[in-house]
């Protein structure tokens, strides 16, 4: 209940958000950008070259905190739970929830929009990461997400129930052009 | 024991490969075989046994296609492990090709401000260990082979100027060491497709790697060691801080030396002795596991699992204690495979709970994320066999790619202890203890079975478990690859983790979890426990049978 209120509120707080045509992303989204991942996924470097290549400004803080956003206008998050990747951080699963938690309650006390790209495909979904799109989907204005990572429909059935804009593509790098428009 | 084995693999019919690639399959032939790792691989052996080349001659050329087949998990800036069986002379031998440490690796040289720094050990100049691949597969042809190197990598050629679509496996190991090609090779890396992981169903060409691999064949080993290419590695290796010289390169000596030897049964071990910890450690699981009645527990029952496990963790710590280069340490070898500790083990393994305390092992956590290597078996129609394990330790290792060759550097250093008091701390010209474990099975003076796997730490555990497979619970060979699996290990005198594949039954892993077991849930089909290969010569048949893991892009090829 709390959660859909913070939604609500957000929708109408931020124009031009929270409704959109499903095959694009409006340029609602304004720079400069934190980008960090929801999971430690080696996708969040495939996000920092499409957003180099879209010329964005963007930090990239693989453990960024609330703090980080003090100058920033969007939070970018690359969602994908990596074993992997927690352990190179030295972070268990529960550290990683609570510290993207914290950061997204933080953005949406700031008003900054979130932006959720899952770019893993089939072989980044399992549990905790279904847990992750769960968690984050609802929170976010705009995603994307290469189609094979939503073979069974997870993103399209959160994002039409929260009517959130929905970008499918095939290849990593047909998300430059979406990435691109998302941004004014 | 054996006519179980004798008559599972004679019900295979010569049909082509199942749709599905779990689905067990014993590939079959008559003359000869090869199994490895990706399919192209395969053929390029096959091409050479067909053309009149020995096992010898066709495991290089094996070995030298994996490298451009499967790149990111072997290859000519690596080293490895060859277990040869010569028929006629009826001689086994060890060729070790392990890397070695540089001249100014020291003890303490993964040690920044008292603190271990891993990205020193494993994405950097300084993992790179001075590679053995090429000096290894060069001594094997000259002294066993009939080919030169100028013909055996031919077929390596061709794959990597031709290319090949890329698989799923291929795309998620790319996928999942994105992060270091960027940093180390940047958007430019020639295992990045403009700048971007490869995809499934991508065609992955390497034109560098060709043509490197047309001078080596003009040029000769020289060249790789004290030539051009030797510059070209050194200064590679220099420009990401590490320490290896041309005169490293120069002083690399491959090592023969004669297999260790032990027992399961009435079955006879041939494997590789340290630095390759592998061999050593099947033989002392095997011996532990000889003191109880597996074969009544069941296969994958929780009690065979149960007893399995503990045997894993108490062969994790005389690892930590007792491992490291004999050329340098003394390794008590014969204590560790004798039957007495064997059972001194086993009686001390309790059946309905885990031990409190597992002395001496400290294991390195992060290293066991390791999926990386490769193995390849080969048999020819003189019944010459050839066990090959090589890597270039993680997946993709360091990531340094020596300019316009193609090929990766290794990050074996990282297989050295970094506390500087371990038998395995690191040290000039020494070579990191490795997991690797090539094998030969024989029965009754015969050989068996070529048996091989990557995996890291899990490569002992998950050979044993398809030997005990297939001598216990009687299964075919691939029956024995594909079955479930599971491993664990000890750390600090802790036990840690079971880890399952997802197809052992719910109720067992409720069982193991009332014994005090801790249970780590992994794939059905997971690369964690390896991509073992295998051929299997039943006495007595006319027919070879190969069996290749689905784990990854095993496949087999015969005649």
């Amino acid at each position: 209940m709390k959660k859909t209120a913070i939604i609500y509120c957000l929708m109408f707080l931020i124009p031009g958000i929270g409704i959109g045509n499903p095959e694009a992303i409006e340029p609602v989204f304004e720079q400069p950008i934190l980008l960090t991942s929801a999971g430690q996924n080696a996708e969040v470097q495939l996000v920092s070259v499409l957003a180099k290549r879209a010329g964005l400004t963007f930090t990239l803080s693989k453990l960024a905190t609330a703090a980080e956003l003090a100058d920033k206008k969007t939070l970018v998050l690359s969602i994908g739970a990596s074993m992997k990747g927690l352990g190179a951080a030295g972070l268990d699963v529960k550290q990683e929830k609570t510290r993207i938690t914290d950061l997204v309650k933080a953005a949406q006390d700031k008003k900054i929009p979130i932006f959720c790209l899952h770019l893993g495909g089939e072989a980044r979904r399992g549990q905790l990461t279904d847990e992750l799109i769960t968690l984050l989907i609802p929170l976010s204005q705009a995603v994307i997400v290469v189609n094979s990572g939503n073979q069974d429909g997870i993103f399209t059935r959160l994002c039409e129930e929260y009517n959130i804009p929905l970008v499918g593509v095939n290849r990593v790098v047909d998300a430059l052009k979406p990435i691109k428009d998302a941004f004014k | 024991m054996l006519l179980a084995i004798i008559s599972s693999c004679a019900t295979e019919k010569s049909l082509p490969p199942p749709n599905d690639p779990h689905k067990p399959y014993n590939y079959s032939a008559r003359n000869g075989m090869v199994v490895a790792a990706h399919p192209l691989a395969a053929q390029a052996g096959l091409d050479v046994l067909q053309h009149g080349g020995n096992a010898i001659d066709a495991a290089v050329a094996t070995a030298l296609a994996l490298n451009a087949a499967e790149p990111f998990a072997s290859g000519i800036g690596g080293g490895g492990f060859m277990v040869i069986y010569l028929a006629e002379s009826k001689k086994t031998t060890v060729i070790n090709y392990r890397e070695k440490a540089p001249a100014a690796a020291s003890a303490d040289m993964f040690l920044e401000n008292g603190e271990v720094n891993n990205t020193w050990r494993r994405n950097h100049g300084l993992a790179v260990a001075v590679p053995g691949a090429l000096a290894g597969w060069t001594h094997a042809l000259n002294k066993y082979g009939t080919w030169k190197l100028a013909e055996v990598i031919q077929g390596a050629i061709r794959i990597a100027e031709e290319g090949f679509i890329v698989s799923k496996t291929f795309s998620k190991i790319n996928k999942d060491e994105y992060e270091k090609l960027l940093l180390i090779g940047g958007e430019a890396s020639c295992y990045l497709n403009d700048g971007f992981p490869y995809e499934q169903g991508d065609t992955f060409r390497n034109p560098d790697l060709a043509a490197f691999f047309v001078r080596l064949a003009e040029k000769g080993m020289d060249d790789f060691y004290r030539g051009d290419t030797a510059q070209k590695i050194a200064a590679a290796i220099q420009a990401k801080r590490g320490v290896l010289t041309t005169e490293d390169l120069a002083e690399y000596r491959v090592i023969e030396h004669p297999p260790l030897t032990g027992s399961y049964k009435d079955f006879k071990l041939f494997t590789t002795p340290p630095p390759s910890c592998g061999g050593l450690f099947i033989q002392q699981l095997l011996n532990i596991i000889e003191n109880w009645p597996v074969k009544d527990w069941g296969h994958n029952s929780a009690s065979y699992i149960h007893h399995f496990s503990e045997a894993l963790r108490i062969v994790f710590a005389d690892k930590a204690r007792y491992l490291g280069d004999p050329d340098f340490v003394s390794v008590p070898i014969k204590y560790l495979i004798s039957k007495t500790y064997a059972a001194d083990i086993a009686a001390l393994i309790q059946p309905d709970r885990p031990l409190s305390d597992y002395p001496y092992g400290e294991f390195d956590e992060l290293a066991d994320r390791k999926e990386n290597t490769t193995h390849l078996c080969v048999i020819d129609k003189a019944g010459n066999i050839v066990s090959l394990t090589q890597s270039i330790n993680m997946f993709f290792g360091t990531g340094i790619v020596p300019e316009n060759t193609g090929f990766i550097l290794n990050n074996h250093m990282a297989d050295f202890s970094p506390d500087p008091e371990s038998p395995n701390a690191p040290g000039p010209g020494k070579r990191p203890v490795s997991n690797m474990g090539p094998l030969i099975l024989f029965h009754q003076g015969k050989p068996l079975l070529a048996l091989g796997s990557p995996g890291g730490t899990r490569i002992f555990s998950s050979l044993t478990q398809i030997i005990i497979n297939i001598a216990e619970f009687g299964m075919s060979l691939d029956e024995a690859i594909e079955a479930p699996r599971f491993f664990s290990y000890s750390s600090q005198g802790r036990a840690r983790n079971l880890s399952v594949e997802a197809r052992i039954p719910p109720d067992i892993i409720t069982a193991l979890e009332n014994m005090g077991q801790k249970i780590t849930i992994r794939e059905d089909y997971d690369k964690y426990f390896g991509g073992a290969q295998g051929i299997m010569i039943p006495a007595g048949k006319k027919v070879i049978f190969g069996g290749a893991d689905s784990r990854r892009d095993g496949q087999g090829a015969g005649y």
